[in-house]
């Protein structure tokens, strides 16, 4: 079976997070009443004409950007002729002579070290209603009548699930982090079709289209399952035509829909309605200049900072934090705030079933907090103490640790403490210059009982350890 | 019955500014002329409840314009909101838009009154209005004729004085050349000049919106009130406002013009050429110099024109389908026979014919052969133009080859009816304004129009021209004869 080479191309559809839609300026919103957020446009009702949302063109030409493309700046829209119930015009808006942007890249890491996945291109184009069917009936909902798009079409460049997995983990996270998308799978603001087709030789195969797959882990089981099911027929000395297959996520396998006859026939011709739209190398470069920080270079300053992979990979895996995290870069300790924000604050927000922007911890909190705990001011255990407060209560730090009765001891009044447990106690102090270990520990027990719990334990230890060394 | 609906719409608007009559006057009037006028076929809809009603409202309110209670018609291809908008098809028997067109939203604003939604070509297509699911309108000046098309119901409406203005659209000439055969002035604009918002497209590149009315004065007024830049058209033009009356009066001496040689070849009939001819001569007297040219491209017109509407068009009927709005074929076994049958009996066999050819323009290879190299031809005679325009100030020809023929004549060859169009195609192609204006008639006493061009956006220079020849001209051009001589 191992001799088969397996070819992937995957084409991505990803909804852009606009206020309004493409060609209308009712709302874009996903999850409202079915048929609220539309009107004469998106219904494609006779006699009217589509308007350009200029937020698409610029979150397009931003993707574009990401994936390394060239720019076409002097780009039209087609028509692209289909009947389908859920094509309200019978035509689709979309791009087609004149793509935002072609031969692009996007790397992913494999075992043999980085690869580059090739962008075919681009392109900016409305979407369809969706249907409902329910009871022999079809439904739809033209919410979705209107949403842009951008469809981003990658060579057969991928050669395993795996490179497929990895390179749409990378161009989700390219989207995301570009504010393009919310990619979010399951709610379709980001649906993959994947071609698959295996072969003994360099020529390829018959190809394969897997629709409908509905997270990114599936299409890689998806393309297994395919690898598996064509090798199994080649294997019989069974050929099958270029087709279409559904991913079913109860059986975790590809179903038949349709085998294409011939080529489609669409029909494109340039859109009469919509002028060409002229991107100016001024407005491409300021784009480009002002595109929101990747997650690689948040990674790079992340890592700079100390903060270990495990913790900078959570970090990327939650945009919210790392946008938060992001406030404060140079500004304070970032290891401390990204272990409070993946730890504790966490913890916090998960139980509440809250959001940080509905808390009341504002920057300057944020700010003292991790200070406090970098100065030895206050230590972890405090921290979980007022957790609460911190995160429900109007109050500075300083004041959430006064009602707590907190009073963490100066650097100097610590040292005096240690300096009188160390005069009361000699036999202790000789017991440790003699080598015994444990003897810091009873001498630690006396300076905590003085301070009443008070000072930072760290600082204590250090201290102690300077002075019985001096 | 009373006779305001003779007089300019100046002295109509004098009569309701000193309260001697009311619009209810104006409306019932109207609808007098139109019952009486019945066999003109030129109305699909009337809005008769609608428009008594708005007229009495109107007597509350001020006298704040020209057009002020002024009866309208409407082609029936461009929407009104709750007034059923057929483009002439079963398709759209019982449709009733949810919304206003842009140009009746500024024609609402100043308060004119729509009497009804005239007759024309289903869905545009055509050049004599006898497509239309309603049946063909008739032409005033004789009505054994045919009115031309596609906005014949319009041009009708208007020569036979049943309103004084009327609003058609242009893919074609389907504003000029009914007004040519009609006898009366019509107008299309520059592309880009009126919003098509609300137009249910026929050839999206090509379709403008125009007035057609009795004289130019009232035809460059109609045109004040209906231009403009709509944010909801991303085809319509921005430019600074301007009144396309302000050159009307001014002396046309002096002006250059051209007269291409191909528009008065041997395709053009003697009744025709012989009133153009005396056309130029009169223009000659009045001091204009007139220079016979030779354009490249004319004579490719009616090919560019059919591949680029029918692909076009293609596209932009493909919504109707049954699913949404309109004629819907009851209980289908599936999906395939819900559209089939819809279309099939939805859409008259003119339609359905320039569809699939349009289909098979678009299709495949197609596209590059047929519809990129006319869009590429179609920018070699927008530059045929303006090389003219360097040196003349209009270029001119006949509206239409023939007068006005019979209309129950067949003709077997389904390509005359773009070649009645043939002379006017241009100007679309090249998105030039076109005036089409009543300069005398034939020997059968058939009104014969002068199509005068400019270059984009010289409207008002249009009109100067237009004015001062009708005004030396001083044609009767009433159809009901010699009551008003």
């Amino acid at each position: 079976m191992s001799n088969y080479k397996t070819t992937v191309g995957i084409e991505v559809h990803a909804e852009l997070k606009t206020k309004t839609k493409i060609f209308s300026d009712s709302a874009n919103h996903y999850g409202k009443m079915a048929n609220t957020c539309t009107n004469v446009i998106d219904l494609g009702y006779p006699g009217t004409l589509p308007t350009m949302n200029e937020e698409v063109i610029h979150l397009g030409l931003r993707a574009a950007l990401v994936l390394n493309c060239e720019i076409n700046k002097h780009m039209h829209f087609d028509r692209k002729n289909y009947f389908y119930p859920d094509n309200p015009k019978n035509y689709q808006i979309t791009q087609n002579r004149t793509p935002i942007g072609v031969n692009g890249y996007v790397e992913i890491d494999t075992e043999n070290g980085k690869k580059k996945i090739r962008i075919h291109d681009i392109h900016i184009e409305e979407d369809t209603c969706k249907s409902i069917h329910a009871d022999k009936k079809s439904m739809l909902d033209y919410n979705r009548a209107g949403v842009p798009l951008v469809e981003i079409v990658t060579e057969a460049d991928m050669n395993s699930a795996e490179e497929a997995v990895k390179y749409l983990e990378k161009l989700r996270e390219l989207l995301l982090y570009a504010d393009v998308s919310d990619c979010k799978i399951e709610e379709g603001s980001m649906r993959c079709d994947c071609n698959v087709s295996v072969s003994k030789t360099d020529k390829l195969n018959t190809k394969v289209e897997v629709k409908n797959i509905g997270s990114i882990s599936n299409v890689g089981v998806a393309i297994k399952y395919e690898e598996e099911r064509q090798i199994a027929l080649y294997e019989k000395g069974e050929t099958f035509k270029e087709q279409t297959r559904r991913f079913d996520d109860k059986t975790m396998s590809t179903i038949l829909m349709r085998v294409k006859e011939t080529g489609n026939d669409y029909r494109y011709f340039p859109e009469p309605d919509i002028p060409f739209v002229d991107l100016t190398d001024e407005y491409i470069k300021e784009t480009k200049e002002n595109l929101p920080m990747s997650a690689e270079q948040r990674r790079e300053v992340y890592k700079e900072a100390g903060i270990n992979d495990i913790n900078v990979e959570k970090i990327i895996q939650n945009r919210n934090i790392s946008d938060y995290l992001n406030k404060f870069i140079k500004k304070i300790n970032l290891v401390i705030a990204s272990n409070l924000l993946l730890g504790d604050i966490a913890a916090y927000l998960n139980k509440t079933e809250m959001n940080l922007d509905q808390t009341k911890l504002t920057d300057e909190k944020f700010e003292d907090v991790v200070n406090y705990l970098d100065s030895g001011k206050i230590n972890s255990k405090i921290f979980k103490e007022i957790l609460d407060d911190v995160m429900e209560s109007n109050d500075s730090i300083d004041k959430i640790l006064d009602n707590h009765n907190i009073k963490q001891m100066g650097e100097d009044e610590v040292i005096d403490i240690i300096n009188t447990v160390i005069e009361n106690n000699p036999q202790s102090v000789q017991d440790y210059k003699n080598g015994n270990e444990r003897a810091i520990k009873f001498l630690m027990g006396q300076i905590m009982k003085e301070t009443k719990g008070n000072a930072n334990p760290q600082m204590v230890t250090d201290k102690l350890t300077e002075l019985l060394n001096k | 019955m009373s006779n305001y609906l003779d007089l300019s719409i100046k002295e109509i608007n004098n009569l309701l500014k000193s309260k001697k009559i009311k619009p209810i006057d104006l409306v019932e009037e109207a609808f007098d002329r139109i019952e009486k006028s019945s066999s003109l076929n030129c109305f699909i809809t009337l809005n008769k409840e609608a428009a008594l009603k708005q007229a009495k409202e109107l007597e509350d309110k001020e006298v704040d314009n020209l057009f002020f209670g002024i009866p309208i018609a409407i082609k029936d291809n461009i929407c009104t909101k709750g007034l059923r908008t057929t483009c002439a098809s079963k398709m759209l028997e019982n449709f009733e838009p949810i919304y206003d067109a842009t140009v009746i939203e500024k024609i609402n604003e100043k308060h004119m009154i729509i009497i009804g939604k005239t007759n024309m070509d289903e869905f545009a297509m055509g050049s004599c209005s006898k497509t239309s699911y309603f049946g063909a309108p008739r032409n005033p000046w004789n009505e054994s004729k045919i009115t031309g098309g596609s906005s014949g119901g319009s041009a009708a409406c208007v020569s036979g004085r049943l309103t004084p203005i009327a609003l058609g659209s242009d893919t074609g000439g389907s504003i000029r050349q009914p007004s040519s055969f009609c006898g009366v002035v019509g107008l299309k604009p520059t592309y880009g000049r009126v919003s098509r918002f609300g137009l249910i497209a026929y050839g999206s590149s090509l379709d403008q919106i125009g007035p057609i009315t009795r004289n130019v004065e009232e035809n460059a007024e109609l045109l004040n009130i209906i231009c403009g830049k709509d944010e909801k058209d991303l085809t319509s033009a921005k430019r600074d406002s301007e009144d396309f009356t302000r050159l009307i009066g001014k002396d046309i001496k002096g002006m250059k013009i051209a007269v291409p040689n191909y528009f008065v070849s041997d395709i053009v009939s003697k009744e025709v050429l012989d009133v153009f001819n005396k056309t130029v001569e009169t223009l000659r007297n009045l001091g204009c110099t007139v220079d016979y040219i030779d354009m490249k491209y004319l004579e490719n017109v009616v090919t560019i024109y059919q591949i680029i509407t029918m692909a076009e068009a293609s596209g932009n009927l493909a919504r109707f389908d049954g699913v949404k709005y309109g004629y819907s074929y009851p209980n289908p076994k599936d999906l395939e026979e819900l559209y089939t049958k819809t279309r099939q009996l939805g859409f008259g066999d003119t339609v359905k014919k320039r569809i699939m050819v349009g289909s098979f323009i678009l299709s495949g290879e197609n596209a590059k052969i047929y519809y990129d190299k006319a869009l590429s031809i179609r920018d070699d005679i927008k530059k045929s133009f303006d090389m003219a325009f360097e040196k003349y100030d209009f270029v001119i020809g006949p509206v239409v080859t023939s007068e006005a023929y019979d209309l129950d004549e067949e003709f077997p060859d389904p390509s005359k009816s773009f070649m009645d169009d043939v002379l006017v195609m241009p100007v679309n192609m090249a998105g030039l304004p076109g005036l089409s204006l009543p300069v005398g008639f034939s020997p059968n006493h058939l009104p014969i129009g002068l199509h005068v061009m400019a270059p984009r956006f010289e409207e008002a220079k249009l009109y100067q021209f237009g004015a001062f020849l009708e005004k030396e001209l001083n044609l009767n051009l009433d159809p009901r004869g010699d009551k008003n001589e």
